[in-house]
């Protein structure tokens, strides 16, 4: 996973979160299927913005999962307001599945 | 919190439930009819109740089921939102009264108004559809390969609608100058090959491989098939129409039956090139039925063969329809329903309840033990319900009716077992 951010230590902890977020049909979590794109945090107006995708811009599943994204994170930095953009350009590819995503999937 | 989001709208649960609760009472009375006039399988396959199973299978079942899924997946297919949700409702309520009407005057083999009545609304509510379809691809940005498969299909399916219409006024009116019987294969044609065959396949192609994580594409191939399929369906009706060769008969089989050999191959490249190693069961029965379209196939070829001998075998033509709707359709649907509804029915119940606690998976919503018996109780009454056919045995009819009708009941069981689903109580 190659997931861009302004802040390592935080964007681990969220990643670590988000990880419980899990693409119901797949089983996979968001952040090893490669929908997570990016995590910025201003620790001055404790505004975290995070940038994803999905696998489809049509994925029946696409508002839980959002959903999801959003209660995991606020959950995780109770302090700060999250904003999640979803974008489609780049669009998501197999080759975005992470390693132990690959693994999982291959079991 | 604050959401930027492209997602778009997928079409409403409350539209597509009916479909498929309409689709699985079908199943079901279709089932019973079977286990009640089984031993009508050894005699000719023009007879009322036949003719109410046959059309109780094609529109209760196949034809409903392919319609609520349509109005879930054509957002997928066509990259767009869905036209209308009140025509999708019309094309429901429309169908819903016309298909009954329709079975109970072939059940009674009555031609008059309960038949036309049941034809003309379900002609219109095949219009509604098609008016959706139109709608959804003029408002998408792409037209893609799966999409134009779908529209092709629908505009066969009306095709077949209408010749049925009539073919029904046809009993009490001379529209045309032969009687119904004759034009019977033509009708059942444009509505198997045109429509199953060809949506199948376009929706199969677009979410065979999506289930599987498969990165196999080819739009060529894709394109070729479709060629095929409609090109041996234009030849079929033209040799029907104004040659009337049965020589000639070979040239569409030829097509239809290359068509389908393609699409097995599709299928396979993408099933070997697949990223999710571990298969589930409703994808392994999808996948099962598409090996299942080779026996109406073989039927065909020998169908064929025997009408340049002029001979026709009863028989033959029982069990290649059978092998159709009862085999190939009902195994992609047994499939299909467990991949789709699931989703639909978690979607409307644990939508709002993200992230606050731990939510079953969509999977969980039907019973897998209930499913595995049900396959195993459909297989083995579909193989024996085809012996039975071809050796005109009443025991093994008998039995493996039996077989069928558990099957639907226990396909029942889990579809409105989904269909009402509560969240567990803490």
């Amino acid at each position: 996973m190659n997931v861009v951010t302004n802040n390592d230590n935080k964007c681990t902890l969220a990643l670590l979160a988000l990880k419980d977020v899990l693409d119901p049909e797949i089983g996979l979590n968001v952040v090893d299927l490669g929908l997570i794109y990016r995590i910025d945090f201003n620790d001055d107006t404790h505004y975290i913005l995070v940038i994803m995708t999905f696998t489809t811009q049509f994925c029946p599943m696409g508002q839980s999962i959002l959903d999801d994204v959003i209660l995991t994170m606020e959950m995780a930095f109770r302090e700060c307001t999250v904003k999640v953009d979803v974008i489609f350009d780049p669009p998501w590819s197999m080759q975005l599945i992470s390693e132990e995503g690959r693994k999982f999937l291959n079991r | 919190m604050i959401v930027s989001a492209a997602l778009t709208k997928t079409t409403s649960y409350k539209v597509i439930i009916p479909f498929y609760a309409f689709s699985a009472l079908s199943f079901l009375t279709a089932a019973a009819l079977l286990f009640r006039f089984a031993g009508e399988f050894t005699g000719h396959y023009f007879q009322p109740h036949i003719l109410a199973i046959t059309h109780t299978m094609a529109l209760g079942w196949g034809t409903m089921m392919i319609l609520g899924a349509s109005h879930q997946l054509v957002p997928v297919m066509v990259e767009g939102k869905l036209y209308s949700n009140f025509l999708a409702g019309l094309s429901f309520v429309l169908a819903a009264a016309g298909i009954p009407l329709l079975v109970y005057a072939f059940y009674t083999f009555s031609m008059q108004w309960p038949a036309q009545y049941g034809a003309i609304l379900v002609n219109a509510a095949i219009l509604s559809f098609l008016a959706n379809l139109t709608g959804s691809l003029l408002g998408s940005k792409s037209k893609n390969v799966h999409a134009i498969f779908v529209y092709t299909a629908t505009l066969w399916l009306f095709a077949a609608t209408l010749m049925g219409l009539l073919l029904i006024y046809n009993f009490t009116l001379p529209i045309f100058s032969k009687d119904s019987l004759h034009f019977l294969s033509l009708h059942a044609h444009l509505g198997i090959a045109g429509w199953f065959l060809l949506m199948v396949m376009g929706v199969g192609s677009r979410l065979i491989p999506m289930f599987m994580i498969s990165k196999y594409t080819h739009e060529k191939l894709l394109w070729t098939i479709y060629g095929l399929v409609n090109g041996g369906l234009l030849s079929f009706a033209f040799i029907f129409i104004y040659v009337g060769s049965s020589a000639l008969l070979f040239i569409p089989v030829i097509a239809v039956a290359a068509a389908i050999a393609l699409f097995a191959v599709f299928i396979y490249q993408a099933y070997s090139k697949r990223i999710r190693r571990k298969v589930d069961n409703q994808v392994r029965i999808s996948l099962f039925s598409i090996l299942l379209m080779a026996i109406p196939v073989g039927f065909l070829v020998i169908f064929a063969a025997m009408l340049i001998l002029n001979r026709v075998d009863t028989s033959l033509v029982l069990a290649y329809g059978f092998s159709i709707f009862f085999g190939w359709i009902t195994a992609i649907i047994f499939g299909m329903t467990f991949k789709t509804l699931p989703f639909i029915v978690w979607n409307k119940v644990y939508h709002q309840r993200a992230g606050l606690g731990k939510t079953p998976n969509p999977k969980d919503l039907f019973a897998a033990k209930v499913f595995n018996v049900m396959g195993t109780a459909y297989l083995l009454g579909f193989v024996l319900f085809i012996a039975g056919i071809l050796t005109s045995s009443h025991v093994l009819l008998q039995y493996a009716s039996f077989g069928i009708l558990l099957a639907a009941l226990l396909y029942n069981w889990n579809v409105f077992s989904v269909i009402f689903h509560t969240p567990p109580k803490k």
